[in-house]
This record gives C-alpha cells, sequence and structure tokens, in this order.
C-alpha cells in the first residue's frame, strides 16, 4: 500500500522532503490550500523530486453545497474555474451533473497530474437520500468523461458521512449499484468524514471503521483501485482489506476529513503539543510523554530514522512531526498489507494485540496519559475488523 | 409436465419433416426430443400453453407462459456466443397435440454430457477443466448481460451445462426459459405470491428477497455458476444436504457461509478456489463483477 500526502493549508517543503525521502508515495493536493498557478509549479517541482510519485488534486467540489452562507473559508477554490456554490435540487440534473464533471475533468486533464479525481458531494447523513442519488449520479457518469487519448486513471471521489456508514442494509445496497457500472472508472477517492476534524472518536468506532474497511474491501474485489483520503492511521487496516494507498497530512484537519475545515472559523487556539506515532501503540503520545515512558518501554519507540527528531531534544522541531507520521504509517502499513486478506487481517489483529499488552504496561505502572493518548481507540479497531469480518464474509 | 407429452406418432403427424424422433426429457411446461429435421440432428422443444381460461388470473398467466417462450426464443436469435446454445431449423410455431396447444421450436442437438450426468458418473475435472468450465459461464453470463435487454439467465446449474468438448465451446449454457429482462416488463404474474422462479438451492440468496425483481443483476449468475463449479470440482452441492428438506437449505443460503472450495479439494490452487469462494458470498457487492478482468486472469493461469 502507498502512503500519499493529504495536502493543505502549511505545506513550505513538507510534501517536497516526503517524497525526496520517499516517506510517501504521492501528494493529494487540496484546492483550497493551493491556487492554481501555484499548484502548477507544486506539481512540476514533485515530478522533477520523485517522477514515478503519484500526483493527484483533490477538487473539494463537495464543498460547493454550503453555497453562500457567510465566513466561509474557501481560500483558492474560488479560482478554479471549476468551482462554484450549487443548491442541491440544481444537482439533481444529470445536465448539470456531467456539466460539473467535464469542466473539473477538463482543468485538471491540462496539468501534469498522473491522475484525475472526479468531482463529487459529501453524503451527509444516509444512502437513502437525496444526496446519495446525486452521488451515485457523479459516480456513473464520471467514466463517461475519461478521454480515450488521456491514459491516466479517472477516479471516482465517495465522500460519506460517518453516520452514513453505520446503516449497513443501506451500505450493503448502495455498494451494490456503484460495484455495477456500465462505464465504470478506474478507481476511487474514498473519504469519510466527522462533524469536525477533532472529533476522532467519531471515525474510530467500531461500526464506522467496519463501514469503511467494507468499502474498501468491496471496491478492490470489483477491480478498483482504492485511494483512501483523510485515513491517517485507519490507513494500514483499510491497505489490509485491500486499500491501495492511505492518506495523512501535518494538521488534524488533514488526518479527519470534516467540512468543517470549510466552514467559518470557531476562534482560535494553541498550538498543539508535538506528537509521536508509535506504532506499538497504534497511536500518537506526546514527545513528553514518549521520553518519560520510553526508558521503560523502549518498544513504544518505532526503530526509525526519524525517532531521532523526538529524542533527546528540548522539543522537537514542529515542521518535521509530519515526516515522523508518515514514516511510521509507511512501517505500520508494511506489516498489515502484502499478503492474502487473512494473513492482512492477522497481523492486523496482532498489532491490536501487542498495543493492548502495551498499554496495560504503561497502565500498570501508573502513568497517566493526556486524553489523546489513550487506548480507546483499540476496542473500536476490534471490533471494526471484527464485524467488518461479519460483514465480509471472511 | 403437467399434461401427456405428445408422442412420437403425435409429433410425426404434425411435422413430417422430422424423423428418428426420440424423447430426451420431460418436466414442468417442456418436453424435449432428440429428431432429425431436415438431414439435422436437433433438439425439438415443445413448451405446454395453458388453455384460454375465462378467468383473468388463468389467461395472464397463459400470457405469461406465452411470454417467456417468444422470450426465449428471441434471445438464442440475437446471442452469437457459441458458448450459448443456438436455435435450430424450426421456429415458434403453435401446434395442438391431443387436445393440449404447445409452443414447438428447436435447438441445436448438443452432443455431449450434461454436468449432472458427469456428477453422477463421478466425474472429477482437474483445475484446467475447472477453469475453462468457469471461463465459459463468464462468457455466457456475460454475452446476456450485454444484450439491450440486459439478461440474467436465472436458472445455472449443472443440469444446464453442456460438456460439448470442442475448442471453441467446451461447455455450453442452455435453458433460458427463465430469464429475467432487467430492461423489459416483468413477464411474471402476481409475483407477491410465487417463489422466485429458478432451482432453489441454486438461488442466490438475494434472489430470495421479496424485492428481488427491483435489484437482480448478472451477479446472481455469478453466484450459481460459481455454485455450478464447486459442485463439479467437489461432487456435490456445497449447502444442500439429503435428506434435509429445501426450507432448512434454503436457510442455510441465507444464513451460513458454505466450507471453503480448498477444504474438499485440497489439491486445487488457493487463488482458484479463493475465487470460487468469493463468488458465493451473499452480499452481491462482494462478489467480483469485473468480468473482462475475471475472464483475461482466469485465462492467463489455465
Amino acid at each position: 500500500m502507498k502512503l500519499y500526502a493529504q495536502h493543505g493549508f502549511g505545506d513550505g517543503d513538507k510534501t517536497s522532503i516526503g517524497l525526496a525521502e520517499n516517506l510517501i508515495q504521492g501528494v493529494v493536493f487540496g484546492a483550497k490550500d493551493v491556487s492554481p498557478e501555484k499548484l502548477q509549479e507544486k506539481l512540476n517541482q514533485a515530478n522533477e523530486i520523485a517522477p514515478g510519485a503519484a500526483r493527484l488534486l483533490d477538487p473539494q467540489f463537495y464543498v460547493s453545497l454550503l453555497g453562500g452562507g457567510t465566513n466561509l473559508r474557501l481560500g483558492n477554490l474560488e479560482e478554479y474555474p471549476y468551482f462554484r456554490p450549487y443548491r442541491r435540487s440544481q444537482l439533481e440534473l444529470n445536465e448539470r451533473v456531467n456539466e460539473v464533471l467535464a469542466n473539473t475533468i477538463d482543468f485538471q486533464a491540462s496539468l501534469p497530474l498522473t491522475g484525475i479525481i472526479a468531482p463529487n458531494i459529501l453524503i451527509s447523513r444516509s444512502f437513502d437520500s437525496a444526496e446519495a442519488v446525486i452521488a451515485k449520479n457523479f459516480i456513473r457518469a464520471t467514466g463517461s468523461h475519461k478521454k480515450s487519448e488521456d491514459r491516466r486513471p479517472v477516479y471516482a471521489t465517495l465522500a460519506v458521512s460517518r453516520e452514513a456508514l453505520l446503516e449497513k442494509s443501506q451500505l450493503q445496497e448502495f455498494l451494490a449499484d456503484i460495484t455495477l457500472l456500465d462505464n465504470p472508472p478506474d478507481g476511487f477517492y474514498l473519504i469519510v468524514g466527522a462533524s469536525s476534524s477533532e472529533a476522532r472518536t467519531e471515525i474510530f468506532h467500531a461500526d464506522v471503521i467496519a463501514g469503511w474497511l467494507l468499502l474498501t474491501y468491496s471496491l478492490k474485489v470489483n477491480g478498483f483501485e482504492v485511494i483512501n483520503g483523510y485515513s491517517d492511521r485507519l490507513s494500514p487496516f483499510l491497505g489490509a482489506v485491500g486499500g491501495d494507498a492511505g492518506c495523512s497530512g501535518w494538521f488534524n484537519t488533514l488526518r479527519t476529513f470534516s467540512l468543517d475545515r470549510f466552514g467559518p472559523a470557531a476562534g482560535g487556539g494553541r498550538l498543539p503539543v508535538q506528537r509521536y506515532l508509535s506504532n506499538r501503540l497504534l497511536n500518537r503520545i506526546t514527545y513528553i510523554e514518549l521520553n518519560s515512558l520510553r526508558p521503560f518501554l523502549p518498544e513504544l519507540l518505532n526503530g526509525l530514522s526519524h525517532d531521532t527528531d523526538f529524542i533527546d531534544v528540548e522539543e522537537p522541531p514542529r515542521t518535521r512531526e509530519v515526516f515522523q507520521s508518515w514514516e511510521a504509517l509507511k512501517a505500520q502499513s508494511a506489516r498489515t498489507t502484502g499478503g492474502d486478506l487473512i494473513a492482512n487481517l492477522a497481523n492486523c489483529d496482532a498489532a491490536i494485540a501487542q498495543a493492548q499488552d502495551a498499554y496495560a504496561r504503561i497502565s500498570a505502572a501508573r502513568f497517566p496519559l493526556d486524553t489523546k493518548s489513550g487506548n480507546d481507540h483499540l476496542e473500536d479497531l476490534s471490533e471494526g475488523i471484527k464485524l467488518f469480518r461479519q460483514l465480509a464474509e471472511i | 409436465m403437467q399434461v401427456a407429452a405428445p408422442t412420437v406418432d403425435q409429433l410425426r403427424s404434425k411435422l413430417p419433416t422430422i424423423t428418428d424422433a426420440i424423447p430426451l426429457k420431460q418436466g414442468g411446461f417442456k418436453a424435449v426430443y432428440r429428431a432429425t429435421i431436415g438431414g439435422h440432428v436437433e433438439a425439438l422443444k415443445l413448451v405446454h400453453v395453458p388453455k384460454t381460461s375465462d378467468d383473468e388470473a388463468g389467461e395472464l398467466f397463459r400470457k405469461e407462459c406465452l411470454g417467456r417462450v417468444t422470450r426465449e426464443i428471441q434471445v438464442l436469435a440475437d446471442c452469437k456466443s457459441p458458448l450459448l446454445v443456438k436455435l435450430g431449423s424450426i421456429r415458434a410455431a403453435e401446434m395442438d397435440f391431443g387436445g393440449e396447444r404447445f409452443i414447438v421450436y428447436s435447438e441445436e442437438f448438443l452432443d455431449g454430457p450434461d454436468l449432472r450426468t458427469l456428477i453422477k458418473q463421478a466425474w472429477k475435472p482437474d483445475e484446467t477443466e475447472l477453469k475453462l468450465l468457469f471461463v465459459c459461464l463468464l462468457k455466457a453470463i456475460q454475452q446476456l448481460w450485454t444484450l439491450p435487454a440486459r439478461l440474467v439467465h436465472r436458472d445455472i446449474k449443472p443440469d444446464n451445462v453442456v460438456r460439448v468438448g470442442k475448442q471453441d465451446r467446451p461447455f455450453v449454457l442452455l435453458d433460458l426459459g427463465i430469464a429475467f429482462a432487467v430492461l423489459e416488463t416483468s413477464l411474471t404474474v402476481d409475483p407477491r405470491h410465487r417463489l422466485p422462479p429458478g432451482t432453489l438451492p441454486y438461488l442466490a440468496p438475494e434472489m430470495l428477497q421479496p424485492n428481488f425483481r427491483d435489484t437482480i443483476d448478472y451477479r446472481s449468475d455469478l453466484y450459481a455458476a460459481a455454485l455450478t463449479v464447486y459442485e463439479c470440482a467437489a461432487g456435490h452441492h456445497p449447502m444442500a444436504k439429503k435428506p434435509e428438506d429445501m426450507i432448512t437449505t434454503l436457510s442455510r443460503v441465507l444464513r451460513e457461509s458454505p466450507p471453503s472450495l480448498n477444504s474438499v479439494r485440497a489439491d486445487l490452487s488457493k487463488p482458484f478456489c479463493q475465487l470460487i469462494d468469493s463468488m458465493l458470498k451473499k452480499i452481491p457487492a462482494l462478489r467480483p463483477a469485473n468480468l473482462t478482468m475475471l475472464i483475461r486472469q482466469l485465462e492467463q493461469t489455465e
């Protein structure tokens, strides 16, 4: 499984370094946070650094339904020729769907991208909704906009809220529809949204994890390439069931998808403390916790080169935090992918069991962990995989 | 057959061009004969048409029977694949035999055993032959689905597949009598009060749902095709157990996963067994359905 940078505000040279060090094998640029001119420059630069890496653009069309709300944070999105606000009723017309697809795909076709991500809206509540019908129409029509002379893959976007994944029979019906298309796209850019980027427990929920795994697995067995956007710590698990790529970025907003990020700002806040992604814990802990715990739990360190950014330093440089995360995700993915499904899932189970053991030892030492550093995610991961096995009849 | 099938003498009286007619099988509304027609051996088929009825339900049922035969003949005429049986020289004609109405038509006579006969003879095909069988069925399913009406065969089973053994048609799929046309008006009268047509142990789980006509697609045929391959490989149906009643079997079809093919044929490769197993999943979206890709993969590994 490949790991792509989920690009957003404050890139600087993060994606360039990530590509140069082969920590990531591609970048999904976010239209909001890069102007069309700058994007061209970034794409050329990425091509020079890593010619074999994936260069994609998330057109972020799903923001268009936020409409003419006030104080929206659209960044550079309005500079893109395909973007404009829509009302849902306008997108109920197939001709409008085709117009949006043509505009968005034509724009991307002119760029040095390695693949094209088609636009779509977010299914915000349920697969049994008008939004889901519109989303299916986008998916159905995506393949027909693929240009015969352009060999680059075209990916349909499937953006769903975590709530939609909770109703399993509707999910199965939706899957039945999108896996049998007359003119299918080459793959899917799949994103699962929470109510806010800080609401990590909304995604780390057994039913949501199982639904996301099932979506990935079903699309893969039907021959589609699957890129999981904003998948961050779930990437190795999604890779285990067939995901071809996962994405993660440097801020929480680039690790958990939420339309909240495009809405009015909720006010400022402190900079978060730097966190180390420990593969043993399947979680990020603060650098302070890491340095306190590692004398008696040395296995919390991943044993990878970017560990040095966190060890024996007064404060890890913020700009380098993401390199450690990418490196850890890449290593974890190597552990959970590459075998057949049964073997991969067994490796996932083993990783969770090891994490449970490590947390038990931390607990036995009566070491207090920050809320986000705790083990809440493990039960949901374990249950999610168990539920996935049932749903996928494995 | 619910009425007596015409005798060979009765056939000859109405169809003087046929010779050497031999009854082959009969059941439901259909009787099949092997006959020489214009110098060629063909399969002569007679489908019973219920009499005109005064009550509305009877008349609708009669129209359904007529509609099914007409569709089957039309589909056979439209299909160009050598992996589906071809029409013979007699194109649908209505005839009376002993006071009963029949539609008479002919198909080519396929010279080979059907898979049910082979299974009874303890046939144990190797992986190459099983892959070949599966590819033939996938191509036949693909041909039906790509017709304008989008057809689902709905009755793929060992009885309806003949091993012809020729290079261009190793296995041939028969009997489109209950094919479902997704893009045409349903022929079934009063579907709410009838079991889905087909052979129950070969029905895909979704076919047992009340709304299956709204959602059915060729993945139901993939399920039945995989079941057929499994049965040929294992020598037995993976979910029907004699002398168990049908309800128990259907309950198992809906709720239980069959044992992996690899557990009954350890000599077969793991990827092939996994492919067949995955086609037997209850949820259609979990069955690999990219036919072009599947066929290519199977042909590359034959």
